[in-house]
């Protein structure tokens, strides 16, 4: 007992003195993360804390912000809004974080977002908070403009599907979506937009997800003659309804939406009814930038980065900690400033890792303006916070998938411009 | 103020509210014996009937009253108080586990339908930019906390004297006879059945009361915030504190919500660089670690309920 005692004490003299000698730097700066680590998202969660740990790392690698080491702290919410609300508080009030990222699920951001870190005047981005609430909070007022978020809205999505359609010519389209909030939220967008572009939406059939056939919600769907349909699916069911669609005698004329884009939904439908179908998808998951996260990814952790959020928290974290080298201090309200400084605008590219944070730093000393592009490709967040990613379309091929053309975000804008103003 | 001291605020805040619903829940099943497994459902029922009546109008939603808070929270209190009459009127009649079972399902309910009644709650986005009560009269966010922190520490006062005062008065010990002997309580001429559904109403509307001041402590109301394990949360506190005791039930609230939420800081702090990722897992553990060993090794509660001995008795006798 006591050489295991003597050896301990030992061990935690070295870790300290190797700690102390490691960190060149005199100060440290904290950096706060809510995500659930247990709990509801807890199969997600633990992966996504550790894209986080992995932007902090490089950038103290590049040799850490403002000259000070960031010190990563990751507070779980146990998938529980009161949780997090506490831990977020706790970050803000005793290890003084100017910046807080997350929460996963937009029911912890939002509490978060109007009870700790607006009032404190502290930075929240988010990598995986979808819900259209925080537009709707920020543009009125309620964020003070603390709020951002990684993660593309679905507005955008639905605005490109309905420029497609109206370009294709379609009149009058049925919809057929999931009912989640995901699909929901596509389905209202896309009404929406592709009535403001002069179509018709003929029906919207939401569908609950697992069911062995779907039939009621197909001839529902059918009815009303649409002359094309919108499918807002997961690859089991989608395949499911697309295939009574298709032999109730629906229209081959078929939008499909990003989570489709699956090599099981096509060989499950089959491929020689899909040939006249368009597919959406986020483009942000290849470039150069994008492969550079990819490759750190791997040699830290030995995997894929193929979880959900992972690209999105790296980039959170990545944002947070070049707006408070642009800020020159960690505080809340400068970084706020700054964010979109160092994202948007005509800057110098600079890639994710250790090698363009040190680029990123040498710039900025200089007062030369910079760009990240980040895991998740070029990053621009609107006025709400909101970000807008380009798009791709793909579609069937051959059997094989394909990609049919590509959405660049100035393209993506004039299509919501296009819809905003009608 | 210290940050410390700030957050010590901020905690105590929640505890207290969360020692409102406590006391609520102790009232039923401390001096009562009703088995109600559904508090998350009647505190979401308060939540979001205050929410519903001082929230902005907005287009879609169908509520949207904008009425100042203490009108909306009294509002929030009713509407609770009006579904404990129609839960108490249909499941008091059973017992035991069996009344658990009922009430459990119907928190499910509830907060299903603050899920899917997009049209009122939401739905699953939530009712967002509630607006916070008085906060234009104070410059910081640390005063305004202070003067929160004050209004909840007075409510949550209030509530503890009335009760007080109530459970040592005749009805007091008749919802003891009822939880003791319910026949010997009957064979008295007592009415058991309303005795009962009061208990259960009052406790209700004070876990409706609850609901309603934090949705004006946080702005936000979603039906992520009444998950089932809400209710455990409450339950442990109330047995951890001492069921049958009102100072047991507000102890054990800020005894459990300090071990619910300081343990992740402190684990937080010692955790080494790199292990963070577990530090949530050994916060789960640890709670439920000190729960059951609470109730192991002090089944009672830290306070706990004191002995009834006639007064008739000597003091002191034993």
């Amino acid at each position: 007992m006591r050489r295991y005692l003597c050896s301990t004490a030992a061990a935690l003299a070295a870790t300290t003195f190797a700690a102390g000698s490691a960190s060149a730097q005199s100060c440290e700066v904290n950096v706060g993360a809510v995500l659930s680590v247990t709990g509801s998202m807890a199969a997600i969660g633990s992966a996504i804390g550790d894209a986080g740990q992995l932007a902090v790392d490089h950038f103290n690698e590049a040799g850490g912000v403002n000259g000070c080491d960031v010190n990563y702290i990751l507070r779980d919410d146990q998938g529980s809004p009161n949780v997090g609300v506490d831990a977020a508080k706790t970050l803000v009030e005793i290890e003084n974080v100017p910046v807080i990222l997350g929460a996963i699920q937009s029911g912890i951001s939002l509490p978060i977002l109007s009870s700790v870190t607006v009032p404190a005047g502290v930075t929240q981005i988010s990598c995986c908070s979808s819900a259209p609430s925080f537009t709707e909070l920020a543009e009125e007022g309620g964020t003070d403009g603390y709020w951002f978020r990684t993660l593309p809205t679905d507005r955008p999505q639905a605005v490109v599907m309905a420029t497609i359609a109206r370009e294709k010519g379609y009149e009058r389209i049925a919809v057929v979506h999931v009912n989640s909030d995901y699909g929901n939220s596509l389905a209202g967008n896309f009404e929406q937009a592709f009535e403001a572009l002069g179509g018709e939406v003929s029906s919207i059939t939401p569908y609950n997800q697992e069911q062995a056939s779907y039939r009621a919600e197909i001839n529902r769907a059918l009815q009303g003659d649409p002359d094309s349909l919108f499918l807002i699916a997961f690859p089991a069911d989608g395949a499911t309804a697309a295939r009574e669609w298709i032999s109730f005698g629906g229209s081959q004329n078929m939008l499909l939406s990003n989570a489709l884009r699956a090599e099981e939904f096509v060989n499950a439908v089959g491929a020689q009814y899909l040939t006249e179908a368009v597919g959406i998808d986020n483009a942000q998951v290849e470039g150069e930038s994008v492969e550079a996260f990819n490759a750190s990814w791997k040699e830290q952790y030995e995997s894929d980065p193929s979880g959900p959020g992972l690209h999105t928290m790296y980039d959170a974290a990545a944002v947070a900690l070049l707006a408070m080298e642009q800020a020159g201090e960690a505080d809340g309200t400068a970084i706020r400033d700054s964010v979109r400084e160092i994202t948007g605008g005509e800057g110098e590219e600079v890639y994710p890792g250790p090698e363009g944070f040190a680029k990123a730093k040498e710039l900025i000393a200089a007062g030369e303006p910079i760009r990240y592009v980040g895991a998740t490709g070029p990053i621009t967040f609107d006025d709400n916070g909101d970000v807008t990613g380009p798009y791709l379309t793909w579609g069937v091929e051959d059997g094989a998938l394909v990609t049919l053309d590509t959405w660049d975000i100035e393209r993506v804008n004039e299509a919501m411009a296009g819809v905003s103003e009608e | 103020m210290s940050g410390f001291g700030i957050y010590l605020v901020f905690f105590l805040i929640i505890a207290l509210n969360y020692g409102i619903m406590v006391l609520g829940l102790n009232l039923q099943w401390g001096y009562t014996g009703l088995f109600n497994a559904g508090v998350v459902g009647f505190y979401a029922i308060g939540a979001y009937g205050t929410a519903i009546l001082a929230g902005p109008d907005r287009a879609a939603l169908i509520g949207g009253f904008g009425l100042p808070f203490p009108l909306a929270i009294l509002g929030g209190m009713i509407l609770c108080a009006l579904a404990a009459i129609v839960v108490g009127l249909a499941t008091l009649k059973l017992r035991e586990e069996y009344l658990a079972i009922a009430t459990f399902g119907i928190a499910i309910t509830i907060q299903l339908v603050a899920l899917n009644f997009e049209s009122l709650t939401g739905g699953a986005n939530g009712l967002v930019g509630l607006p916070r009560p008085f906060i234009d009269a104070f410059e910081s966010t640390t005063s305004y906390n202070l003067f929160f922190l004050a209004v909840v520490a007075c409510v949550t006062g209030l509530v503890y004297v009335a009760l007080e005062a109530a459970v040592r008065s005749p009805w007091g010990r008749l919802l003891n006879a009822v939880r003791e002997d319910e026949v010997a309580a009957r064979s008295l001429g007592k009415n058991i059945a309303l005795i009962r559904l009061q208990a259960f109403v009052l406790g209700c509307t004070l876990i409706g009361l609850s609901g309603g001041i934090y949705v004006a402590f946080i702005g936000f109301v979603s039906p992520l915030d009444f998950l089932p394990i809400l209710t455990f949360q409450i339950w442990a506190m109330l047995i951890v504190g001492g069921s049958g005791n009102n100072a047991g039930a507000l102890l054990g609230a800020i005894v459990v919500w300090a071990l619910w939420t300081m343990s992740g800081l402190a684990i937080s702090r010692f955790s080494p660089v790199g292990f963070q990722n577990q530090a949530g897992a050994i916060q789960t553990m640890l709670i439920g670690l000190l729960i059951v060993s609470m109730l192991i090794f002090r089944p009672r509660g830290l306070i706990g309920e004191r002995a009834t001995v006639s007064s008739h008795k000597e003091r002191g006798a034993p």
